[in-house]
């Protein structure tokens, strides 16, 4: 039985190193990320399926697991296939259903035509669900490690029920169930995954994540308190100033406001933040797989500053730049992955899974991240 | 035969063991011998190349079960010539080769957007009339109850369409009685006159000149372009609103092209000479218009929707052939009817657009 570092392979680790490492730069990166955002543009984003899968193929194999690199075995051809699927089994109909609802409506036959309406709306909830699930289970049978993958026996039918009902009842309970149900599902959805034999276990808890999800929960109160406050003591700041002119309105003070406005939703992001970040430290310590246990050790800072790279990124690229974004979150994620205990290279068999033929169809048009 | 050896780790795919071991290559063939003592056949057609970070390159099977093999001593040439070789963006781009890939795209791509983008031009005269018809009843719907009617109204109208209209069966023109200065072209061959403007004309050859571009609209096809450029594609299916009154001012709100504009005063000029109507009535009538454009009560909503550069009245004047006898298009009596058609009709119903 080897333990980590002792499997004796390419870039085996020494026992400081972590057991997740990423070897990809940004100027390695650049030529594949320039190519992909050429072959979007001309073929007016046909192209993205067979990107990603540049992107996953360069990014998987610039990582590495213990000893070994990651290998990513998925086609843009299956992205293409999922993407396409999609359209044919749900945008169309959508369309045909809401187009068809309007014109029952029109026609006075209301009770059919709103059900034209909501029913579409219902499946949307549902199939995110399922997105979620799928993506999943499709990241992992298409991750090779040491030619071993991963994968999932569940269809993720089940789950989308039960992310129905749970993100409802979070939602219900005056939101204050959300972190219940963020966790829960996060649980539900990796229990029924695996790698190799082994399947994943989570039994987070989100009573932690309480606190900091009731700060964000309060503070928009708490900042528009604040806004109040300040637009009255600016108001009062003019009232003794002297005569306000409606000729000549106050820059300064129309600046400041707006400036508020961002800052609030700025700050508001912050707050989540905080929050997600706990929510994501916590969820992936309870994560175990076989004898080995995981961590994720970002702080909320470290998201922060992810967050406004990625924008700042995005703006100074006026926008062209999102084909690095795939990038940096992966690195971001490698960087602060840990994992410990033991593997058993004999005993870490095949995975007995399906290998699902498709890919993330329903992910991309709902456009979400997997994890 | 061709053949060697060299070193090489592989992982089988059945378990997470890594086998290192040397590869011996017989001509199209790879028998790996592992220091472990376990052996495996792959023949080099079974081969696809993967990407890989630290070393060379590794391979794997095609029937992707998680074989990898990777060589861990430099490959010889000969052998390096046939293994397989990775695609880098996709077989088809690979075969082209990147440049002229990216150029036959990019010309693929902007034809596709020119299409679509001028899609109303040549997709609305296409359209079939009877589907058009559809969509102005969708739209629409039955105007009966809102246009006035008398006898002897309609036979006044028939005679000055047909002046105008060429073709036969001549486009239907109704008075609808809305008391909004203006007249509109409708899907399916219909021009509504406005009673508004009817009662504001002071002369029959005014009427004549801007039913007359109404008809204009008609028949070179410029009503179904309008529509497709305003509403999109989804006009095909049926129409955006069932309201007939916020439909109706939808459509006199539509907004033609300069060229569909000019084309139709053309034709309207061209059917005025055509039945020696004068056109300086019709140039008055648009000279009274600028005048009061900046601020005018009632006009105000044709000029919205009809722009009046000092152009158009000027083709028109130019239009009037000094010397022509020209006849007024209608007689005292027909303009009369026209006139009255609204207060004498027994069964119209009152209609406010708002």
């Amino acid at each position: 039985m080897d333990g980590l570092g002792g499997l004796g392979g390419p870039d085996a680790p020494d026992a400081e190193t972590s057991a997740f490492g990423f070897y990809g730069t940004w100027r390695e990166y650049l030529p594949i990320a320039l190519t992909n955002l050429l072959l979007i543009v001309v073929t007016l984003g046909i192209y993205r399926f067979w990107a990603k899968a540049r992107e996953r193929r360069y990014l998987w194999a610039r990582t590495r697991f213990i000893d070994e690199r990651l290998e990513w075995t998925g086609t843009g051809m299956e992205l293409f296939v999922g993407g396409v699927l999609v359209i044919l089994l749900f945008v169309i109909p959508y369309f045909v259903a809401t187009q068809v609802g309007q014109a029952m409506m029109m026609r006075g036959e209301t009770a059919i035509g709103l059900a034209l309406f909501v029913l579409p709306l219902l499946a949307i909830f549902y199939l995110m669900g399922v997105a979620r699930f799928r993506a999943i289970r499709y990241r992992l049978s298409r991750t090779n490690w040491r030619g071993i993958r991963g994968g999932s026996d569940d269809p993720g039918f089940r789950y989308g029920w039960s992310y129905m009902w749970k993100t409802v009842a979070g939602y219900a309970a005056f939101g204050l169930g959300v972190p219940w149900a963020m966790v829960s599902l996060w649980n539900q959805r990796w229990r029924a995954m695996s790698f190799g034999p082994m399947r994943f276990t989570c039994s987070a808890d989100f009573s932690p994540l309480m606190k900091r999800y009731l700060l964000f929960y309060f503070s928009p109160f708490l900042a528009i308190l604040a806004v109040v406050a300040f637009v009255f003591a600016a108001a009062f700041g003019l009232q003794v100033d002297g005569e306000f002119d409606p000729q000549n309105p106050p820059i300064g003070l129309m600046a400041a406001v707006g400036i508020a406005f961002l800052l609030f939703y700025l700050v508001l992001g912050f707050v989540w933040l905080a929050y997600y970040a706990k929510f994501f430290r916590i969820v992936v310590g309870e994560m175990t797989l076989g004898d080995l246990s995981f961590e994720f050790d970002a702080k909320t800072w470290d998201w922060i500053r992810l967050g406004l790279g990625d924008v700042a990124l995005l703006v100074l690229t006026l926008g062209l730049g999102f084909v690095f974004l795939g990038y940096r979150h992966w690195k971001f994620f490698i960087a602060h992955m840990q994992a410990y205990g033991e593997v058993d290279v004999d005993g870490l068999t095949q995975s007995t899974t399906r290998r699902a033929r498709h890919g993330e169809g329903l992910l991309d048009a709902f456009d979400m991240g997997a994890i | 035969m061709e053949n060697g050896q060299l070193r090489a780790f592989w992982y089988d795919g059945v378990t997470a063991r890594r086998h290192v071991g040397t590869a011996f290559w017989h001509g199209d063939d790879l028998r790996l011998e592992g220091d472990d003592g376990e052996t495996m056949h792959v023949p080099l057609a079974d081969l696809v190349f993967v990407e890989r970070g630290v070393l060379d390159g590794s391979y794997s099977r095609k029937v992707d079960d998680g074989f990898r093999l990777v060589f861990t001593d430099p490959v010889p040439e000969a052998l390096a010539a046939r293994l397989p070789r990775g695609a880098r963006f996709g077989k088809w781009i690979d075969g082209l080769g990147l440049p002229r890939a990216a150029a036959l795209f990019a010309g693929i791509s902007a034809a596709l957007v020119a299409l679509v983008l001028t899609a109303p031009n040549w997709l609305g005269p296409r359209i079939p009339p009877a589907w058009e018809s559809r969509i102005g009843d969708a739209m629409v719907g039955d105007l009966q109850d809102v246009s006035c009617r008398t006898p002897s109204s309609d036979a006044a109208l028939a005679r000055l369409v047909k002046q105008l209209d060429p073709d036969n069966p001549p486009t239907n023109v109704s008075i609808a009685n809305i008391d909004m200065v203006n007249a509109v072209a409708l899907p399916g061959g219909q021009v509504l006159v406005f009673d508004g403007l009817i009662q504001e004309s002071s002369d029959p050859d005014e009427l004549a000149g801007v039913i007359g571009h109404e008809i204009g609209h008609v028949r070179e096809r410029h009503v179904m372009q309008a529509l497709l450029r305003q509403f999109g594609l989804s006009i095909l299916l049926g129409g955006v609103n069932s309201d007939i009154g916020s439909t109706l001012f939808g459509l006199t709100a539509t907004s033609y092209s300069r060229e569909a504009e000019r084309e139709a005063d053309v034709f309207s000029r061209a059917q005025m000479e055509r039945s020696n109507i004068s056109p300086a009535s019709t140039a008055d009538f648009f000279a009274e218009l600028a005048k009061q454009g900046e601020g005018g009560p009632g006009w105000a909503s044709w000029i919205a929707s009809h722009p009046m550069p000092q152009e158009r009245e000027d083709a028109f004047r130019k239009a009037v052939v000094p010397g022509k006898a020209y006849r007024p298009s209608l007689s005292r009596a027909d303009y009369a009817a026209i006139r009255d058609a609204c207060a004498k009709d027994p069964d119209v119903e009152p209609f406010d657009i708002f």
